[in-house]
């Protein structure tokens, strides 16, 4: 490769490199949350460090209201009381998730890129906790350190 | 070809590009499901992987050894909810889904956030094994 291919593939690298979360990784902070209130479930919102589509970082919306932003790398959590919920992200095709939520039960909502008509798209998808805390691990926690919401 | 009859076709062609990515929306009928009694909720085993096409043009698998606590009772059959794990059915949009089983047919899902059940064209079907608590 000559040097202008270096140059390029390095700013390239670069560009899709910078839009990956930063910040503790959730082996590191998972034992510091907050012990989840007997009334209240927990849902954890990730997305892996897949370079493709980071520059595509929605807001996450959850029953309507703002709770975080979509950021390859990331992850964070909120506790909200039992009850039906819905995810959508503001990306160019919604697609949104509806699930329940059960008292005192963790659930897991992967965030995913996929190829849109004209851009790439990130979509909510429910998966189990055997594959959500498996996939949670080397992802850094994009919340509010220490507290839940 | 003719001018007009080109923008035509290319008009058309357009068309099908844009409309073949959009998935169809989940068929949903309102549906009042009577919850099993919380003592009675007994917990089957699948004995057998099934793959489930959707209507939607999604699929699904339903995993051997997966379990399924009985929620309740619909007109269609039996709503079973998965223990421990995620089951969803899609198509424009994403939603949890309880198997409804009839006469050891997966006949549809009941769509617990929407109340609604959604039914399969073509019925997949299951073998379940009461589990011991």
């Amino acid at each position: 490769m000559n040097l202008v291919g270096r140059i390029a593939a390095l700013v390239l690298l670069a560009g899709m490199m910078a839009g990956c979360a930063t910040g503790p990784k959730y082996e590191e902070v998972r034992g510091g949350f907050p012990s989840l209130d007997a009334d209240k479930g927990r849902i954890y919102f990730y997305r892996s460090s897949n370079p493709f589509g980071s520059a595509i970082q929605p807001s996450v919306m959850l029953n309507g209201e703002k709770v975080g932003d979509s950021r390859p790398g990331g992850f964070f959590f909120v506790d909200r009381p039992p009850g039906n919920q819905e995810v959508n992200l503001t990306t160019e095709v919604e697609k949104k998730l509806t699930f329940t939520l059960d008292p005192r039960q963790d659930q897991y909502v992967r965030m995913s890129v996929g190829l849109g008509l004209v851009v790439y798209r990130v979509y909510p998808e429910l998966v189990d906790k055997k594959t959500g805390e498996e996939e949670l691990k080397g992802l850094s926690y994009t919340g509010q350190t220490g507290t839940a919401k | 070809m003719r001018p007009n009859a080109r923008a035509v076709a290319y008009f058309l062609a357009s068309g099908l590009i844009l409309t073949a990515g959009c998935a169809h929306e989940v068929v949903r009928h309102p549906a009042t499901l009577t919850p099993a009694a919380a003592a009675s909720g007994q917990i089957v085993e699948v004995q057998q992987e099934a793959e489930i096409a959707l209507d939607s043009g999604y699929s699904r698998r339903l995993a051997r050894g997966s379990r399924w606590a009985q929620a309740g009772t619909l007109p269609q059959g039996q709503a079973y909810k998965i223990v421990g794990g995620a089951f969803t059915v899609e198509g424009a949009h994403v939603h949890e889904a309880w198997l409804v089983v009839s006469g050891g047919e997966l006949v549809g899902f009941y769509l617990p956030v929407e109340k609604a059940f959604t039914p399969l064209s073509t019925r997949a079907r299951v073998e379940f094994k009461p589990v011991n608590p």
